[in-house]
């Protein structure tokens, strides 16, 4: 067993100030448990949002080709340049207005994963479309024992609209279930922790008799709440009806979740035994600590293969968040629109590399875990990008995008690939899909797959 | 696109954009201007001259297209949209003033026929739509858990957001449940449930083993220092006890037998020389067994013994069926016992109601069940529903678990239920179906959307007793409860969630200002302009106060750190106490008065490094006047790439910005606004200088009326107090119902604002007036929405 530097545990409380050591090294336990060496390394991906554009000729290499250049947002990732495959061109159309006027933002998030045109509303008739994790978390998620993680900094709104007309619900949630459903973010790195590796009352905590038991009676209050259920739903209109809807389907999910660990052949093969890695106590006050520790979770999650499939927002969609730990005290949207002002726009660029010097930390934790062939990156897809190209133009076009790791050998990465220019973003879903083994051949607006990621 | 084209525009004008018309009794259509005739001859001729020229085409301005309006009745398909048309074209606003213009008899007749179709909407038909069924949000679980069961852990806090919609938390069509919240809420009812009953069996007391030279045997009997006894044949080994107090103790007697013949040994129990309780001692050696009888003792001596009944000797059977001996290991006195008086939390004794003498355990249980539920569920449980609880409860005795544990798990059941977890309205048939659309909601219903309107958490026993003896329908009965309910600390709620998000207060916590630029803002400072906003309300509404102090008043509620920020004199003693620390005090001068110029409100429509007049003005628009600009042109690119860029100071770069006509439509609106309240820092705090030049805080609002500062600029907005009160009534009925209004609330508001306006706007009258409406009491049946 490692022991636990104090520094990190202070760390860990949002009291230090600096992170020496990469902290996945103190991660030995997990890889041991999660080592009952797979044949084939499973195939991770992962979805990572900035929110309001970023400063676009900081951003795309002039070059293309494996002879690329890195401009100074992407400097933070040299060190992982041979992973990283920087992608020009891609548009996500259903962030435009298409007739609905303006809410950019909110449309921007609505449409980056899913390639939907969200419905303008306020609160009636929400409907979006699924997203590409949700759609990969459906097949891939059985073997794991969290089907995907939904990742976050900021909670939602507490009030007021979001976006000219657009409920909040479009600006804060990346990821779609199914048209109406979002799935909820975790902002709180120790609610993370117990989810990834059982708090107290974790129905898979622990094996044995007394867990046994939990689960039997785990499995009885949902047989109970679902009788419930079916009972009311016959005395329920159409919209309530689509409300108990939701309820059930989350109880099934919950049952099912439980029914496979009673099933030892169908039992997920990623542990739940906490990893010595010091439980976090909460939200850390400091952006960047939060933002590292959260980085942490879905490493070990990747890790430990508690999940395949995740998203991570740095921000809600319109973010107005300070910066003043990097001298940007500004609010990051009102400097968006920045009315090409050369030092605003010098301020957008900090804060785009900061964002990219902390998605390298990421990077890290992935590429210094061995794993089979390679690391832990080597068998990943990360996405990175925003939904909005230029944050005082608000255009859904030419957006920043890179996809990160190498895909168990189905990428061929360190490279800048510029692709016409209207390529529906949702091409690059497809692609990705294909490679964990679903054969999809439409998702939101796609109209094919992008060629040549492997060649 | 056209639907989402009319969504948009109805959203856009959520708060229903009407100056109050239609306040005086609907009248039906007057025949010769409203109609498709009139519009075909007089209306649509005047539309194509001077409307369509923008409004129509490809890319119509505003995004506005009149040009599919084909006849008169298709007004009904877009009633927002033409209630913003009659808004524009009667203020003179549109068409813009660089365009032909309407003679004032075309603009009237417009006017004329746009109004008489709008007052169509029959107010004279109750039309109260459908709430979506809500699930309780963060807050309301908290409250509801915690008045439910006298358990306040919070677990509601580690719940993800709650997505809002119509500027709140609690409307149903946008609380969804995601799996990962199914997966909180059972982990929050076991957490609960463990909390709020105790399961370990109350103490039996101190165990003290008797020593062998306190035991007397009588002969056949033998007793080793130990205490062990061996009896031989029948005889009797006694002890005294000194019982330190009154109370239950347990004589326990660990024994085995050495058995022979056909009887199994016999060991009795005796107190003072009288028998006690007999027992067949099978138990073999090496698996000695406790023994034991409950008794209830004095204080002082008594005296017990341990008697072995049936010896048995028969030297012709076998060795081991020989000879039939008790022996004893161990005699243990336990007590005295912990009874009632030991602490249990009140969770506990809440739940664990008293025991009905003579009632069986499993009518105890279902009595326990059916107290729980009828809280739970805010209305009687159903027979069936208690056999299934009982079910899960006896589940778990079976399985070897304490009654409590039983209580427990159906405890957990019920925390996870759609019926605790949901406001549940069952859909009923209206009394007349062939007249009427709606029904109304059933007296527990109504004390469920009661209680989490004013409250945020279910309704209490009294509200609950009410609604199950069918008398809180009953107008006085109702209007008596709002009172009630008004009074009582748990309004403190209504306050924190409706005003917290109607004013926006609860952003304030994400609001992080430049700390060299305003080294003042800390944590202390936030949470003193936040419960003065607060507190501000909450007399208001306490005191039954008029709405339009909202938008001036000469009083405030401060802190003295508050008071030292405001420069305002502060002491002890000053004013009228109304929490610990703060303090109502009059102003001593009109620099402030109202929510208008609060440091909260100023800080929550602030960017962190400087003021913004246009998310000031658009707050101004939106959350008090109800009348929110057009939102900005869906091509904002481009036209920022013409205008290059803007140079000068804020004021002058928003005006550059204005010289673009598209802009100005919205921001002659917001502007202006904004900049009579630029004496306000970015964190509320005065200022008469900007960057060294002096603040220019007037402005022209659009139709010419003009301000010179902030007072003045609050007089224009109390002249406006018909939209204000107009505004407000809209945002408490949305979150009342938990629900977007619609067009056909129209009537309900237009009501209500003439009811506020005839009861000098006091505050009580609007939450009375939410509560007696339609809306709030009925529902329309299935299908009638």
């Amino acid at each position: 067993m490692n022991s636990q530097p104090i520094s990190r545990r202070t760390v860990l409380r949002g009291l230090g100030t600096a992170v020496a050591l990469p902290w996945l090294e103190a991660m030995a336990p997990v890889a041991a448990v999660a080592g009952q060496a797979p044949s084939k390394s499973p195939l991770r991906m992962a979805f990572f949002y900035v929110p309001n554009g970023v400063h676009m000729p900081a951003w795309k290499p002039e070059k293309t080709g494996t002879g690329f250049d890195l401009p100074a947002i992407l400097q933070p990732l040299a060190k992982h340049k041979d992973n990283l495959l920087v992608i020009s061109g891609l548009a996500q159309d259903k962030g435009r207005a298409n007739g609905d006027g303006p809410g950019d933002h909110a449309r921007a998030l609505g449409s980056f994963l899913t390639g939907a045109q969200p419905f303008k509303t306020d609160g009636a008739n929400i409907r979006l479309g699924v997203s590409v994790d949700q759609v990969a978390a459906e097949h891939v998620g059985k073997h794991t024992r969290l089907p995907s993680l939904e990742l976050g900094i900021d909670r939602g709104p507490q009030s007021g609209n979001c976006d000219s007309g657009y409920s909040c619900v479009y600006s804060a949630n990346i990821s779609w279930r199914n048209e109406t459903m979002p799935m909820s973010k975790e902002i709180n790195p120790r609610l993370v922790f117990e989810r990834l590796f059982g708090g107290d009352s974790d129905e898979s905590s622990s094996t044995g008799s007394a867990a046994a038991r939990r689960r039997k009676y785990r499995l009885s209050v949902l047989d109970y709440v679902d009788e419930d259920a079916r009972r009311l739903a016959q005395r329920l209109g159409s919209a309530d009806k689509r409300k108990l809807d939701e309820y059930m389907t989350a109880v099934r999910d919950i049952e099912t979740r439980i029914t496979r660990l009673e099933t030892p052949t169908e039992r997920p093969r990623s542990s739940a035994a906490a990893p010595s890695y010091p439980r976090p106590t909460g939200i850390p006050t400091d952006y960047q600590q939060h933002v590292r520790l959260m980085a942490d979770l879905l490493a070990l999650a990747f890790q430990g293969d508690v999940t395949r499939v995740a998203t991570f927002m740095f921000a809600n969609e319109g973010s107005n968040r300070s910066y003043s730990f990097i001298d940007v005290p500004e609010g990051h949207h009102d400097l968006s629109h920045h009315g090409n002002d050369d030092a605003k726009q010098a301020k957008i660029q900090k804060i785009n590399t900061f964002h990219t010097q902390l998605f390298g930390y990421f990077l890290d934790r992935l590429a210094s875990v061995k794993e089979g062939d390679g690391t832990i990156l080597d068998h990943s897809m990360i996405v990175y990008g925003s939904g909005i190209g230029d944050g005082n133009r608000h255009n859904h076009d030419d957006l920043p995008v890179l996809l990160v790791g190498k895909g168990n050998g189905t990428i061929r990465s360190g490279r800048h690939i510029e692709y016409d220019q209207e390529t529906p973003m949702n091409n690059l879903y497809l692609s990705m899909l294909e490679r964990v083994g679903i054969a999809r051949e439409k998702l939101g607006d796609s109209n094919g797959r992008l060629s040549n990621l492997d060649s | 696109m056209s639907i989402t084209h009319a969504a948009a525009i109805a959203i856009a004008f959520a708060c229903l954009a009407a100056p109050a018309r239609g306040q005086e009794a609907p009248k039906p259509a007057a025949a010769p201007i409203s109609g498709n005739m009139a519009y075909k001859d007089r209306i649509r001729p005047l539309l194509d001259r001077y409307c369509l020229g923008c409004h129509s085409g490809e890319k119509p301005k505003a995004d506005l297209d009149l040009a599919k309006f084909n006849d008169g009745d298709s007004v009904f398909k877009g009633l927002e949209t033409w209630e913003l048309v009659l808004d524009y074209v009667e203020s003179g606003e549109m068409p813009p003033k660089d365009k032909p213009q309407p003679s004032a008899m075309e603009r009237e007749a417009i006017v004329a026929w746009i109004t008489a179709q709008l007052a169509q909407v029959d107010c004279t038909k109750s039309n109260p739509g459908r709430v979506t069924m809500r699930r309780l949000n963060k807050v309301e679980y908290n409250n509801t858990v915690r008045d439910l069961l006298a358990v306040d852990i919070r677990a509601g806090d580690d719940f993800p957001s709650d997505d809002v919609g119509y500027g709140f938390d609690n409307i149903g069509d946008v609380l969804t449940l995601p799996p990962i919240l199914m997966e909180k809420y059972l982990a929050a009812a076991q957490k609960i449930a463990e909390l709020a009953i105790v399961t370990d069996e109350p103490s039996a007391g101190p165990i003290a083993a008797v020593e062998g030279s306190k035991i007397k045997a009588e002969p056949g009997a033998t007793v080793a220092p130990d205490g062990s006894i061996v009896f031989a044949s029948n005889s009797t080994a006694k002890l005294e006890f000194q019982a330190p107090k009154a109370g239950d103790y347990i004589f326990r007697v660990r024994a085995f037998a050495q058995q022979a013949g056909t009887e199994t040994a016999r060991m009795g129990l005796v107190r003072d020389g009288k028998p006690l309780r007999a027992f067949r001692v099978d138990a073999v050696d090496g698996a000695t067994f406790p023994y034991e009888h409950k008794i209830r003792l004095p204080e002082g001596k008594v005296s017990l013994g341990v008697a072995f009944l049936n010896d048995y000797y028969n030297e012709k059977a076998p060795a081991e069926k020989r000879d039939r001996n008790l022996l004893v290991e161990k005699i243990e006195i336990q007590g005295p016992a912990e009874t009632e008086v030991r602490n249990l939390p009140r969770s506990h004794r809440q739940i664990m109601i008293p025991r009905k003498p003579g009632a069986t355990e499993s009518e105890y249980r279902r009595a326990i069940l059916e107290n729980l539920a009828y809280r739970a569920f805010r209305r009687t449980p159903t027979p069936d529903e208690l056999d299934r609880l009982a079910g899960l409860a006896t589940m778990v005795q079976k399985d070897g678990g304490r009654f409590e544990e039983g209580i427990q798990l159906a405890l957990q059941a019920i925390l996870v239920s759609p019926h605790f977890l949901f406001k549940v309205e069952v859909d009923r048939r209206p009394r007349n179906p062939a007249v009427d659309l709606a029904f109304p909601i059933s007296d527990f219903e109504l004390a469920t959307r009661l209680s989490y309107f004013l409250w945020s958490s279910m309704p209490d026993r009294e509200l609950l007793d009410l609604a199950r003896d069918k008398k809180l329908s009953d107008e006085k009965v109702l209007l008596a409860q709002v009172k009630r309910m008004i009074a009582d600390r748990k309004s403190n709620q209504f306050v924190e969630n409706f005003a917290g998000q109607w004013l926006q207060l609860r952003n304030l916590e994400n609001i992080q200002p430049d700390k060299k630029q305003f080294p003042e803002f800390d944590e202390s400072l936030r949470s003193a302009m936040q419960k003065e906003a607060e507190m501000f309300f909450s007399t208001i509404m306490k005191e039954d106060r008029s709405i339009l102090e909202f938008l001036d008043a000469n009083w405030t509620v401060v802190n003295a750190r508050l008071a030292r920020f405001y420069g305002i004199p502060f002491s002890r003693n000053g004013g009228t106490a109304i929490r610990e620390q703060y303090r109502k005090v009059d102003l001593p001068d009109d620099r402030r008065g109202g929510i208008l110029t609060m440091a909260s409100t100023l800080t929550v429509t602030s960017n962190p490094t400087r003021t913004s007049p246009v998310k000031r003005g658009k707050w101004v628009l939106e959350q008090l006047l109800g009348t929110p600009p057009p939102p900005p042109p869906p091509n904002v690119p481009e036209l920022e790439d013409q205008e290059g860029k803007l140079t000068g100071t804020l004021r002058q770069k928003m005006e550059q910005h204005r010289a673009n006509p598209n802009c100005a439509v919205c921001h002659s609106k917001l502007d202006p606004l904004g900049f009579g309240l630029e004496n306000f820092d970015a964190v509320g705090k005065w200022r008469d200088k900007d960057a060294g030049a002096p603040i220019d805080p007037s402005g022209e609002l659009p139709g010419g009326k003009r301000f010179a500062g902030p007072k003045e600029l609050r007089n224009i907005l109390l002249e406006r107090k018909d939209d204000f009160s107009r505004c407000l009534t809209e945002k408490m009925l949305t979150y009342a119902l938990g629900r977007g209004l619609e067009y056909k609330d129209k009537c309900v508001v237009d009501q209500i604002t003439a009811t506020l306006a005839r009861q000098d706007h006091k505050f009580q009258v609007l939450v009375t007036e939410i509560v007696k409406s339609d809306p709030f009491r009925k529902r329309n049946a299935k299908g009638r929405d």
